[in-house]
Formats: C-alpha cells, sequence, structure tokens
C-alpha cells in the first residue's frame, strides 16, 4: 500500500476543474488553514519542550509563562547531564534497543521462515500458539515475568531452586532477554515469507543448500523492507518501553532514559529546564529515525493496528 | 529453525499467562511460599471499591479517547486524502507523538499543564477562559488525561484510515459525480460504508490499547486525586510492585485479560477470521 500516491483520474480533475474557482481558492485556503492550525497543535508540546529546555529559571518562573526564552541557555543541557546520568541512561536504552532489534531479527525471521516454508510436525500448533501470544496483554504476565527473573536459578546469588539471591533483578540478562522476541515479529515475517515463489527454494534444494543456507542466501535478501519495517518498530518500541524496566531495575547505573527521566522528577522537585533537555534526548532520535524510515513505519503500523 | 522463537514464547509468554491465572488463586508476597485460597482475591475484589472506582475510570477514559481521536483522525485523513502539497509534512506533524514515548509526551504535558507557569493555561487565560490546576482536581484530572490521550491516539487512526482511502476503488465516486451527487453525499453514501470493515479494525485495537493506557497515569496523577483517574493496569501495577500482593494483581491482571480477549475475538470474528491466513 503506498499512501503517498493520489491517482486522479481525468474526468474526476474536469469536475474538479467545473467549480467556480473564487470557491475552490476559498476552500484550499480553509483547508490549508485547517490543517496548518492542527499540525501546529500536534507539534507545539514537542515546541515547548524544547524552548523550556533552554530557559533560565527567571524565565521558567514567569507567570504567565514567555514563548521564547528572554536569554537562550544552553548551558542547560550540560547541567543536566551533570544533574542526572542522562547519557548513560541512553546509552542503557541504546544498548537494549540494538539488542532486542539485532536479536528479534534474528530468531524471529527464522521462526517467520519456518512457519511460513517448512512443514515440520506441530508447525499449525506453533503458529497458532504464536497468533495466541499475540493476543495476550503485557499486563497478564508481567507479574510472572517478574517472577521467573526474579527466581532465575543460580544467577544473582541464587542457588539451584532460585532462592537466596536477587536473580537477573538489576541486570542485562532481565533487561534484554525476556523482551527479545515478539510474536508479532514472527508474524509479521511469516506473512512476507509467505508470498515468495517456491521455486526458488525448490531450486536452492536440488543444488543441494540447507535449510539455514536457503533462509540466509536466498529468501531473507529478498524481504529486506520487511526487515527495515520490523527492525524500526522493535527499536522503538524498545526505547520507549518503560514498566519492564522499571520493576526490574533499581540501580542508577542499570536504568533505561524512560525511567531515568521519571525518576528524576519525583527524585529533585522536578527542574524543569533540565527534565525537558533530558526528555529532549529522549525524544529525538525517535522523531529523527520516523522522519528518516517513514515508508517502513507506515506500512509496520497499518498493519500492525495495535502499537 | 522455529525452535529458538518458540522456546522463547514458551518461557516469557506461555509459562507467564499460566502462572498469572494459578497465582490468582493464591495469597503470595514474593518472600514466603504461594498459599492457596481458592476464590477469594475474585471475592475480595467485587468488594474493592478502588478497583471498581479503576474499572469505572478505564472506561469512561476508552469511552471518550476512542471515538473522538477516531473521528479526528478519520476528519484528518480525508483532508490529507485531497490534492495537498506537503502531505508528508502534515502527516509527520500527526504521527510524530505516536513513536514518542509515553513516558516523554507525559512529562512534557505534565510540564503543559503546570498550574503557574504552564502553556495551557496562559493559553486559556489569553482566551479568557479560567484557569485551573488541571491535574490535582478531582473533577479535572480525568479531563486533562483524556485530553492527552487523544492528542496522541490521532496519529495512528489516521494513518490506518489513510492506507484505507486510498485503496478504495474510485469509479464508484466516478459514477456518484457523474449522477451529480454531492460530496457530503458522496461521503456518507460510499466513502463511510466502504471504511466500515477499517472503521471496526480501529475501533477494536484502540479500545484495547486503550484499556492498557499505565504511562501516562503514572506520570501525569499517579492515579489521583483521591482515586479519580486510576487504571485497571495501575492498580495491578499497585498491587503487585508497591503492596506485593502478586496473587492479587494476578486476579486483577486476569479480569483484564479476558476482557481484552472478548475484544479480540470478537474483531477476529468480525474482520474474517485472522488476517494471517492468506
Amino acid at each position: 500500500m503506498t499512501v503517498d500516491v493520489v491517482k486522479r483520474t481525468p474526468s474526476a480533475r474536469r469536475l474538479e476543474k467545473s467549480r467556480p474557482l473564487v470557491w475552490s481558492a476559498i476552500g484550499r485556503i480553509a483547508l490549508y488553514s485547517l490543517l496548518g492550525i492542527i499540525a501546529v497543535v500536534m507539534v507545539m508540546p514537542f515546541v515547548w519542550m524544547v524552548l523550556t529546555s533552554l530557559k533560565s529559571s527567571q524565565d521558567l518562573a514567569a507567570s504567565p509563562p514567555t514563548l521564547l526564552p528572554t536569554e537562550w541557555k544552553w548551558s542547560n543541557y550540560a547541567e543536566a547531564m551533570q544533574a542526572a546520568p542522562f547519557v548513560t541512561y541512553a546509552r542503557n536504552s541504546l544498548i537494549i534497543a540494538v539488542s532486542h532489534t539485532a536479536i528479534n531479527l534474528v530468531i524471529a525471521s527464522m521462526a517467520g521462515y519456518a512457519l511460513a516454508r517448512l512443514k515440520f510436525r506441530g508447525s499449525n500448533l506453533a503458529f497458532m500458539a504464536v497468533l495466541g501470544a499475540l493476543m495476550i496483554p503485557t499486563y497478564t504476565k508481567i507479574i510472572p515475568e517478574f517472577l521467573i527473573v526474579r527466581f532465575m536459578p543460580l544467577f544473582g546469588g541464587n542457588d539451584l531452586f532460585g532462592q537466596g539471591g536477587t536473580g537477573w533483578l538489576d541486570t542485562w540478562w532481565a533487561l534484554i532477554v525476556p523482551g527479545a522476541v515478539t510474536p508479532f515479529a514472527v508474524f509479521l515475517f511469516r506473512q512476507f515469507y509467505m508470498d515468495l515463489p517456491v521455486e526458488l527454494e525448490e531450486a536452492a534444494r536440488l543444488d543441494g543448500v540447507s535449510e539455514l543456507g536457503i533462509w540466509a542466501r536466498i529468501m531473507t535478501p529478498l524481504i529486506k523492507p520487511a526487515f527495515i519495517t520490523a527492525g524500526l518498530l522493535t527499536f522503538v518500541d524498545s526505547w520507549n518501553n518503560f514498566l519492564w524496566p522499571l520493576i526490574v531495575t533499581h540501580s542508577d547505573s542499570m536504568r533505561v532514559i524512560q525511567v531515568g527521566l521519571s525518576v528524576f522528577r519525583t527524585e529533585n522537585g522536578t527542574q524543569w529546564a533540565y527534565l525537558m533537555a533530558g526528555t529532549t534526548l529522549a525524544t529525538a532520535p525517535m522523531v529523527l529515525l520516523f522522519i528518516l524510515g517513514q515508508k517502513y513505519f507506515v506500512r509496520g503500523f497499518a498493519n500492525a493496528g495495535i502499537k | 529453525m522455529a525452535a529458538p522463537a518458540m522456546l522463547h514464547l514458551t518461557i516469557w509468554i506461555g509459562v507467564p499467562v499460566l502462572a498469572a491465572f494459578a497465582l490468582s488463586f493464591t495469597s503470595y508476597d514474593v518472600l514466603s511460599s504461594p498459599e492457596f485460597i481458592g476464590l477469594e482475591n475474585y471475592m475480595d475484589l467485587l468488594h474493592d471499591s478502588v478497583f471498581r472506582r479503576a474499572m469505572i475510570n478505564t472506561l469512561v477514559y476508552v469511552f471518550f479517547v476512542v471515538p473522538v481521536a477516531m473521528a479526528l483522525g478519520l476528519l484528518i485523513a480525508l483532508m490529507l486524502n485531497m490534492q495537498i502539497r506537503a502531505r508528508a509534512l502534515f502527516r509527520t506533524a500527526v504521527f510524530i507523538p505516536q513513536v514518542t514515548a509515553t513516558i516523554a509526551v507525559a512529562l512534557v504535558w505534565l510540564w503543559i499543564y503546570d498550574p503557574r507557569s504552564g502553556l495551557f493555561n496562559a493559553i486559556l487565560s489569553f482566551f479568557g477562559f479560567p484557569t485551573h490546576d488541571w491535574l490535582s482536581s478531582t473533577t479535572l484530572a480525568m479531563p486533562a488525561v483524556i485530553l492527552v490521550g487523544i492528542w496522541q491516539g490521532i496519529g495512528l487512526k489516521m494513518l490506518i484510515y489513510l492506507a484505507a482511502l486510498q485503496a478504495l476503488p474510485e469509479d464508484v465516486y466516478e459514477a456518484a459525480a457523474v449522477d451529480g451527487a454531492p460530496k457530503w453525499r458522496q461521503f456518507f453514501s460510499i466513502t463511510l460504508p466502504l471504511l466500515k470493515p477499517t472503521t471496526f479494525f480501529v475501533v477494536v485495537t484502540s479500545v484495547i490499547s486503550a484499556f492498557q493506557a499505565f504511562d501516562l497515569i503514572y506520570i501525569l496523577t499517579d492515579g489521583g486525586p483521591a482515586n479519580t483517574t486510576s487504571m485497571i493496569t495501575y492498580e495491578i501495577y499497585k498491587s503487585a510492585f508497591r503492596e506485593f500482593r502478586m496473587g492479587y494483581a494476578c486476579a486483577q491482571s486476569i479480569i483484564l485479560f479476558v476482557v481484552l480477549v472478548i475484544l479480540t475475538i470478537i474483531n477476529r470474528r468480525i474482520n474474517g477470521g485472522d488476517r494471517g491466513d492468506r
């Protein structure tokens, strides 16, 4: 589906032309004004965020607030980094998001390929299980997930029965492993592999290429767009995740950016300029990524429906 | 080749769901082992006025956020479907709140709602409206939260509608135009009926995700004032990770699960089976 292309047939165009010019001009102006207002309302909070991050404390205390800073305090950013290790938080988030994306792309695409192209015992059951997993809300599984992490045997001082220590709590394991593979990615990959011609893999199989080879060298290069789509969605989801990192970490050095921001608010009686500087740091990469990968996001979101 | 993924999904989704169900019949505080108490958690839920309040709040939130965001999303999609310049720019503006973390969005709105130096009151007083301490008021906190929910939710609905609009057959419109049907007539007699499957899909997916609003509440109000903005997910979080009543929290999460499963099944029924079969 292409969202950018609007096709107009000659007859439709003629019909549009036949309306009086003045009215259509007024209509145009009204349309653009309305869209302009909507765009401003949607973007304003972000503008406000950035402007706040550059204000001095006098500006912040002003009531009613001034829109622009009277003095542009770029030093707020450096000071915010001193007030809280936002860079460390962002780095942690980046490590987790990159790991999630890499693991998900490999493991989910293998599964998607197997479910789409291989007949194995229980393949139908496996696909039903993936569909079932898609329907499970976060909040139903999060408590037992936490308990599994907490009682992970032989980690964090735990004995073989998971007693005595803290398991995976406050470790990279807890942050990376449980969320690494998503049923949505498996499902998405399966859909893409389904569309490839059978002849390709049959020819490869006759040539003696292994299944792993067919997946890696023949089929996967044909569905690069699926990889970009799934990769971007996984990355953004992982970067934006909040509740899970909140409950499995407590030390400052393991915090991710979203948790770091929320904690900064409560710890320091909210220094708004610094908080907004941190929030800008958390927001900007995703906005940039979206603008660069619009085409793939649109496809992914329109197919997924649910974030 | 499907084994690693299936193993992962079994450990981190399959087992937890069964465990949540099992734990919902126990009393469990993490420190001592779980104790079977039958349906007691569920009976307690019936009499828990805070949880009842949270359920009502969730319904109110869903009831206002979903239709309003959908209507606005459709309206914007219709405008963007016309021949206009800078379509990608407008689309990006509307969609950006959707890709931004809810925590970041909520923090920005917390600042916008700030009673003294916030942007919201400044705009209201500029137009001569009375100002309020929105998030601290038992009557205004919910509308304030809902407003943010709508603002963030418009983008995705717009995008799905826009995709659907561009896939509509054109000949029907040409025929209608030749017959002299005015634009509004075309909209109500052709566009809306053709969009019905899309609308249904959007309703159900939006309701499902609105039911799970958590991050917004966590930052904006902490469920307050006086539980007026607490939601089901927030109660689950509170029971589990602040009060360490794991069994009770699991019972709450099972209630949420049942509601969402029913919604999902309705969705699949009406949208013609699962979208996986082609």
